[in-house]
């Protein structure tokens, strides 16, 4: 026992929940971080795409000019590589969930489907060179007819884009329970409506970038580039050139930004190899932001039709989506139309409820994975017919959402489309935000703003983010493996599967180590995204780097902890090494600082002198474990579902917009978040990613749209025609967090890296339209960009 | 697989003071200057966003201008002193706006760092206690794709903030 002068440790873990800066901020503000662009291997040959004029055509490629240009190493072409590599491997198939075979190569064989599909590669000692000897590849296409148009290419005598597929579905099905008809037959009223997203983009800052150096020698790949999961990547690189996996390395410098957009599954990241192989040096391609903009998401249409009774009770939801998903892609990006659909009906109680989904392929370039990977759908429609049964009952669109959510008694809860919502309370969301803004007094301002002609409006947006995927089949997995080791002078080192796209995981997850193991920030060290180093781990994905990065490293740590203990134990004389407490950079026996040996003292200790203080202890300061999310469920119920997602974290925004009605520019006035993401490790890191989600939500509300000509070229090539927000487009927010646990994550943590983007959405189309409704006019199709607006208000009263 | 031809793009040598260092390298005279000063100087602290002055990622103050480095051809900079984020810091301590940007916690890739960074900085010298309306002004020349721009605008006022308080160095 202590006595009460005696010093004592902290009463709590001193950096769990507090908002430390990120490790290694000094190198990242003074320019000293190296993206993969900034790598420059010695011998590096640079690679320059040509890309297809025309969005269809059976091409043929003719190189011999260009392959005898100053400082060309060699031109590939699909034709030129088809005999020795095959497809390359798809990130997630389709074909297990009935979908079609994708055969995606690193160039296409013999036809091109989209304007801008990369048909050769030139490989060149300079940049320059390769770039003046693209201009003499010839491609000699033989045109054919294109459909850029979903519904069009859903017609039966639609132009086909892969002719063995008999259509241009690449996938569909359905999910929901009950029989949506009955319900609706028995209802007090139906509504019908469709909603449109159109096609957004990732956009990070930084482009793609991919550098490989095939190691003649030792017949060894290493492959630096953008990508979110370099163990996934490293399988398929191997499987893809015939290597053994230890006979590839994939490191991952850090990365510009993500979205979901750097995961795996691009043929230039297989391409690169190939030319490295070939020419036995390193191969570098970066990408120009134009190509970056040719991967895309969302451009959706969803026809719903819902029943409510007269309390303001949704009875039934039946959605039919069409997804536009461009050319075939092997990322994986079709998943966002599955996940689009899961997501319905949201955290609302729908008792009927069923999504019909069609993934139409197109002469757009492909649909690239992209944050809140297709889960926005599902959002947009359940607030939108939230609002509609408030307008059809005459009950305020806050209290149709308070009586359809599933309560905070009620989790976990089953939801129609078959997944368990973890925790939650959604009410209590909407209490907070309604302590910042003042509801009655915005409607009166509201009233007495439209007697001056001013057209405010409010919009609610509420979203349940289904995260932490585990998809079968796939290398998109709900558990993580880490390493954590002490070295004889105490410092720590952390290895991990999950990598950071610069959300700082990184040094959340060493905040949590050092916390288990007592001992200061500064002492930890971490390493990510290198698998010659680095424990199997599926990367950034799906919201999931704190739960099975940070999971795992606890565990790891716990048990380097209960080692430092034993020791302590022997050391000290105590009997009972549980009453060791690791804190402050002392292990100490009872949090009493008088009885205490430094914790690097005890490590020394392990190390030179175990044989004498501790011979019956392992000598061992490291440990491996994984973590593995365990409310996932792959065998299918009895109504053939699985439960593929295991966190649920969620949250409500209040917009307050103003809309110019003669110019149809939406100016925002206010934008309250109130968000639950569970326990927060490092709360200014979660903040940093809802607040980045909302503005991602602002441009696809308002502004981002990658549009085509009607020759199927993409009119949207850069920050001139596809517009991101910018810091004077957007309010300070108004934000708030709830904390409900996860009851199935060690630390209570849930995703974080999804949020705000889906819901900002919803209550952006909302808040529009709630300022529109004295016109009696709407929009049904985001962005809400100026033209829709005016052709909204002038097909309204006007 | 050329034997016959040769490219000799001809190369013009470029001097530029560079983070307080003289420098000299021969550029492609067709180079930008973002891409002579990543490549030829091998200084990578400016970053190739858009390539077409949208983004600001290859900010870099040059002759005490801040510029959009995408904008310029190398050879127009000969002779200029150029300074990049990586010679912000005065003996290996951060300027009071990096510094800021740190603790804020004002970026999460921090591809934008250059452009934004500069801004601030640029901001700061001509208003000392800039309003909200007035940093989202100042930085609006510049894109972010991860922070939502909340975290930078605190972070600049942050800066401000320190720097009324603490006399001016030098
Ligand atoms: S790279 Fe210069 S402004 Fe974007
Ligand atoms: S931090 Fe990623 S672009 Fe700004």
């Amino acid at each position: 026992m202590s006595h009460g002068t005696a010093p004592r440790v902290s009463e709590a873990r001193p950096l769990a929940g507090s908002s430390v800066r990120r490790h290694d901020g000094d190198a990242y503000v003074s320019g000293r971080i190296g993206y993969t662009d900034d790598l420059s291997l010695p011998g590096t040959a640079h690679v320059v795409l040509v890309r297809s004029d025309v969005p269809h055509a059976r091409i043929t490629v003719d190189v011999r000019d260009a392959s005898t240009r100053p400082g060309v190493l060699t031109v590939a072409t699909g034709r030129s590589l088809a005999g020795e590599y095959g497809p390359i491997p798809n990130a997630m198939d389709p074909v297990p969930t009935g979908g079609q075979p994708l055969e995606i190569h690193v160039l296409p064989v013999d036809k091109v489907v989209y304007v801008g599909q990369p048909v050769a590669a030139v490989v060149a000692e300079s940049l320059a060179q390769a770039l003046a000897a693209a201009a003499d590849v010839k491609v000699h296409y033989e045109p054919l007819p294109h459909v850029m148009d979903p519904e069009a290419a859903l017609a039966a005598d639609a132009p086909l884009l892969y002719e063995s597929w008999g259509s241009n579905v690449m996938l569909s099905g359905t999910v929901g329970s009950g029989d949506v008809e009955a319900a609706a037959a028995r209802s007090a009223g139906v509504i019908h409506g469709t909603l449109r997203t159109g096609r957004g983009a990732p956009a990070p800052l930084e482009p793609r970038a991919y550098c490989a150096d095939w190691d003649a020698r030792t017949r060894r790949l290493t492959w630096y580039g953008t990508t979110q999961a370099p163990h996934p990547l490293r399988h398929t690189i191997a499987e893809f050139l015939g290597l053994r996996e230890r006979d590839v390395r994939v490191v991952a410098p850090p990365v510009g930004g993500s979205f979901g957009f750097k995961n795996f599954g691009h043929p230039e990241e297989y391409l690169v190899c190939v030319l490295a192989v070939a020419l036995a040096r390193p191969v570098q391609w970066t990408e120009d932001r134009a190509s970056t903009l040719r991967y895309g998401a969302r451009d959706s249409r969803l026809a719903y039709t819902a029943s409510y009774d007269d309390d303001g009770r949704v009875t039934s939801v039946a959605c039919d989506m069409v997804a536009n998903h461009g050319a075939a892609s092997a990322t994986g990006a079709f998943g966002m139309a599955f996940a689009g659909s899961l997501a319905m009906p949201s955290g609302y109680q729908v008792p009927d409820f069923r999504c019909d989904y069609r993934v139409v392929v197109t002469n757009k370039g492909p649909w690239s994975p992209l944050r809140p990977f297709g889960k926005e759908a599902g959002v947009l429609l359940m607030e939108t017919v939230m609002d509609a049964v408030a307008r059809r009952t005459g009950l305020d669109p806050l209290e149709v959402r308070r009586r359809n959510w599933v309560k905070a008694d009620q989790f976990p809860y089953v939801t129609t489309t078959g997944l368990e919502l973890d925790s939650g309370d959604y009410e209590g969301l909407l209490d907070k935000a309604l302590t910042v803004l003042d509801y009655a007094a915005f409607r009166e301002e509201q009233a007495r703003a439209r007697g001056q002609g001013r057209y405010l409006g409010l919009g609610v947006g509420f979203e349940v983010l289904p995260e932490g995927a585990d998809i079968p089949g796939a290398l998109i997995g709900a558990s993580d493996i880490s390493t954590v080791r002490m070295s004889p002078s105490g410092d720590v080192t952390v290895l991990t599967g999950v990598t950071s796209p610069g959300n700082g995981n990184d040094t959340a997850i060493m905040q949590i180590v050092a916390d288990r193991l007592g001992v200061a920030m500064d002492s930890v060290s971490i390493v990510q995204g290198d698998t010659d180093i680095c424990p199997f781990g599926f990367g950034n994905v799906s919201s999931r780097g704190i739960l099975t990065g940070g999971g795992s490293a606890a565990l790891a740590a716990d048990d380097v902890a209960a080692k430092l203990r034993q020791v302590a134990a022997s050391m000290l004389h105590v009997d009972d090494a549980e009453r060791l407490v690791l804190r402050d950079g002392f292990v100490s026996v009872d949090g009493d600082l008088e009885q205490a040996l430094p914790i690097a003292v005890v490590a020394h200790a392990l190390y030179t002198v175990g044989y004498i203080v501790a011979p019956d202890v392992e000598p061992t300061l490291e440990s491996t474990r994984t973590f593995r999310m365990r409310n996932i469920r792959h065998h299918a119920d009895d109504d053939g579902k699985i439960m593929p997602f295991s966190t649920f974290s969620n949250g409500i925004y209040l917009s307050v917009v103003e809309v110019d009605i003669d110019t149809g520019v939406v100016d925002i006035l206010r934008h309250v978040m109130v968000h639950d993401c569970g326990v927060m490790i490092n709360p200014r890191f979660v903040t940093g990613q809802f607040t980045g989600g909302v503005v991602n939500g602002i441009g696809a509300a308002l502004t981002e749209e990658v549009l085509h000509d009607p020759d199927g070229r993409q009119l949207s090539t850069g920050f001139k025609t596809f517009l991101l927000p910018r810091a004077s487009d957007v309010p300070a927010f108004e934000i708030q967090h709830q904390v409900t646990p996860s009851p199935f994550t060690p630390l209570g943590t849930k995703g974080a890296g999804e949020g705000g983007v889906a819901c900002t959405m919803a209550s952006l189309l909302n808040a529009v339209n709630d300022a529109l409704s004295p016109l009696g006019a709407s929009i049904t199709e985001l962005p809400a960009v100026p033209h829709r607006v005016l052709a909204a208000i002038g097909g309204g009263q006007r | 697989m050329s034997t016959t031809e040769h490219d000799h793009s001809t190369t013009t040598r470029l001097s530029l003071n560079l983070d307080g260092t003289d420098r000299t390298a021969d550029v492609d005279p067709r180079s930008l200057l973002v891409e002579a000063l990543r490549d030829d100087f091998g200084v990578t602290a400016p970053k190739i966003g858009c390539a077409t002055g949208d983004c600001g990622a290859c900010t870099s103050r040059v002759d005490g201008q801040i510029t959009k480095t995408c904008l310029r051809l190398a050879v127009s900079a000969e002779g200029s002193q150029i300074v990049t984020t990586q010679g912000l810091a005065e003996d290996g301590e951060l300027d009071v706006v990096q510094q800021a940007f740190w603790d804020e916690q004002a970026f999460q890739c921090g591809f934008c760092l250059s452009g934004m960074i500069f801004a601030a900085s640029e901001l700061l010298a001509e208003n000392p206690d800039p309003s909200e309306q007035d940093i989202r002004w100042a930085i609006s020349g510049n894109l972010c794709r991860c922070t939502g721009y909340e975290a930078i605008v605190a972070a600049v006022r942050t800066a401000a903030a320190r720097q009324r308080e603490i006399p001016q160095r030098g």
